[in-house]
């Protein structure tokens, strides 16, 4: 009995291995090549650098860091966007009743199923003639509207959760609306928040059709656009592609590391709400 | 004055609308910057998507009314009609893909003893997750690459060179390439989403299993798997609506190529578009797909229903 449940163990573990191994392999292979010098890369493709070759990530990095600059205005100009627009949102969906109130909540969900691409074109068009083609705010506006509309949803969830009646108690106080938002509503949502910010710094980062379409000018691009575009000497080769994969990478690894819960809370809540 | 706008609890006077929603006008006005921005960036184009359906149009001086014309057009092209199939191909791969594996990685992280063991192991298959997507993207044209690709050279280290392809530049394997991405398919969302699935069972009924002497089999077929069907659910229809809308993984890893052999709908929406400039086309072509996703997903939605009251 005892062997049989140690066997079982075994092959439990066996199996959660291989999964795990074939998932990350090519990550490793992307790590272990980006320290290879193009000989090297060719030579022992599978082993160790047989040097670690620091040019590789001095160059992605020298090359990239102007691009990560746009994306981090660009991605924190969304979030900015998307938390103020949806905490007011879901504050007065949450703590008033008012005519009309279904109606608009459906008005803003209903932006989440319409997809993306039946808007592509007109937006385009909308973008060009606002004269917003080449701009950060181009970049920022019409990602933000789709994820107000997520945002308005957690949120208002999220407040709905608290306890009933604390936001009338706080007008009958005499607090105005302005102050109930920002001083009662705002601070406990920030869980929520920070989830929201998350989910929507991760999709702003990862954007790369609608800057595809919209920015021309090299130095409005996102990172996203320009990876394996990096230049360098010929020696370098393909590890320097593969050093700027994952020095793009980066930020939200190390954000994650320092975040897990509100990172994995946020993902799955994106997916299950989305 | 701000009292009258109690939601709960304030008895409901009759009053005429107007005065109602003069009482309650804060309200509204925490919602203007949000449909300022929705009308502005969603809702207007999403007007001027439906109409200029109906319009000979290239986004600038072209325009022109051409009634149906559009749709009649979309019903009669080779390219459309051969793009639908390699979406369903590739909806079909990536649902037998995703109601396996990722549910099986699950069910063997969910039951790993060792506490910090799996939660370092949950971890590590969520890191992929944190990669950007086009990082993800790019690494896989290197794995499919012809020369010191990651497939070729494996190939090559266990003695098949002569199975070694130039996967993405194939006619004949372009469009596997694409179902075959990201093997094995579990470093994502759905993972995660079966993982929460399982956490939500309550503990007692793993007890009781045990002590009725359950299999691991057993225990998987008659409790988890019932219990997680609305996971299974949510699953299925973000891969359908996501593979019916892929288009950033065909763009980068194919171009839609070779010829046509890897194009999908949405992909070729963009061509059309922004390519040659028929945006009018583009926008028919957008509506029939949308048209063709809600009624897939409704078609989802009524199968589980009604399999759920019968079985």
């Amino acid at each position: 009995m005892k062997i049989r449940t140690n066997l079982r163990t075994a092959a439990h573990y066996a199996v959660v291995s291989v999964l795990l191994l074939a998932t990350l392999f090519p990550f490793y292979m992307t790590l272990i090549n980006s320290w290879k010098h193009r000989r090297d890369l060719y030579e022992h493709f599978w082993g160790w650098p047989t040097h670690f070759y620091a040019d590789n990530y001095a160059t992605a990095a020298r090359y990239l860091l102007p691009y990560m600059l746009n994306s981090v205005i660009v991605a924190g100009g969304i979030v900015l966007v998307v938390l103020i627009l949806s905490s007011m949102a879901a504050f007065s969906f949450a703590a008033y009743d008012f005519p009309g109130k279904g109606l608009l909540y459906v008005l803003v969900i209903m932006m989440m199923m319409i997809p993306g691409f039946l808007l592509l074109v007109p937006q385009f068009v909308l973008v060009k003639g606002m004269g917003l083609l080449d701009s950060y705010a181009g970049q920022i506006f019409p990602p933000a509207a789709v994820g107000s509309a997520m945002g308005t949803m957690l949120i208002r969830e999220f407040l709905a959760g608290l306890p009933a009646g604390l936001f009338e108690s706080a007008q009958l106080d005499g607090a105005g609306s302005w102050r109930i938002y920002s001083r009662i509503a705002l601070p406990l949502a920030k869980p929520i928040l920070s989830v929201v910010g998350i989910l929507t710094a991760i999709s702003g980062w990862n954007n790369y059709i609608w800057p595809l379409v919209i920015i021309s000018d090299e130095k409005l691009k996102p990172v996203i656009l320009v990876l394996g575009t990096i230049s360098g000497t010929i020696e370098q080769g393909m590890g320097l592609q593969l050093a700027g994969y994952a020095f793009a990478s980066l930020p939200f690894l190390v954000l994650f590391l320092f975040a897990t819960k509100p990172f994995i809370s946020g993902l799955t809540s994106g997916a299950i709400k989305g | 004055m701000s009292t009258a706008s109690l939601s709960e609890g304030a008895k409901p006077k009759k009053l005429g609308l107007l005065r109602k929603i003069w009482r309650v006008r804060q309200a509204y006005f925490f919602l203007i910057p949000v449909f300022a921005v929705l009308g502005t960036f969603k809702y207007g184009p999403l007007v001027v998507a439906v109409q200029k359906s109906f319009f000979d149009w290239n986004g600038a001086n072209v325009d022109r009314f051409v009634g149906f014309a559009n749709y009649a057009k979309v019903l009669h092209d080779a390219s459309f009609r051969g793009s639908i199939g390699h979406a369903l191909a590739l909806t079909a791969g990536a649902l037998a893909e995703t109601l396996t594996l990722p549910l099986l990685a699950a069910v063997l992280v969910f039951h790993i003893r060792r506490r910090r063991l799996a939660e370092w192991v949950r971890v590590l298959f969520i890191v992929p997750l944190i990669v950007p997507a086009l990082v993800v993207i790019k690494i896989w044209t290197w794995v499919y690459a012809s020369q010191n690709g990651i497939l070729n050279s494996l190939l090559e280290l266990v003695g098949l060179d002569g199975w070694t392809h130039a996967w993405l530049g194939e006619s004949g394997t372009s469009l596997w390439a694409l179902v075959l991405y990201n093997f094995p398919w579990i470093g994502g969302i759905y993972f995660l989403i079966y993982l929460a699935g399982l956490l939500n069972i309550k503990a007692e009924l793993f007890e009781s299993g045990s002590l009725d002497g359950m299999g691991v089999w057993q225990r998987f077929r008659y409790l988890e798997l019932p219990l997680i069907r609305g996971q299974i659910r949510l699953v299925a229809l973000l891969v359908v609506i996501g593979q019916l809308q892929n288009f950033e993984l065909p763009l980068i890893l194919t171009g839609g190529g070779p010829g046509e052999s890897s194009l999908t709908p949405a992909l070729y929406l963009y061509d059309r578009a922004f390519t040659y400039n028929e945006m009018g086309y583009a926008s028919a072509l957008g509506m029939v797909l949308c048209v063709g996703i809600l009624i897939v997903t409704q078609a989802i939605q009524k199968v589980f229903k009604s399999s759920e009251t019968s079985g």
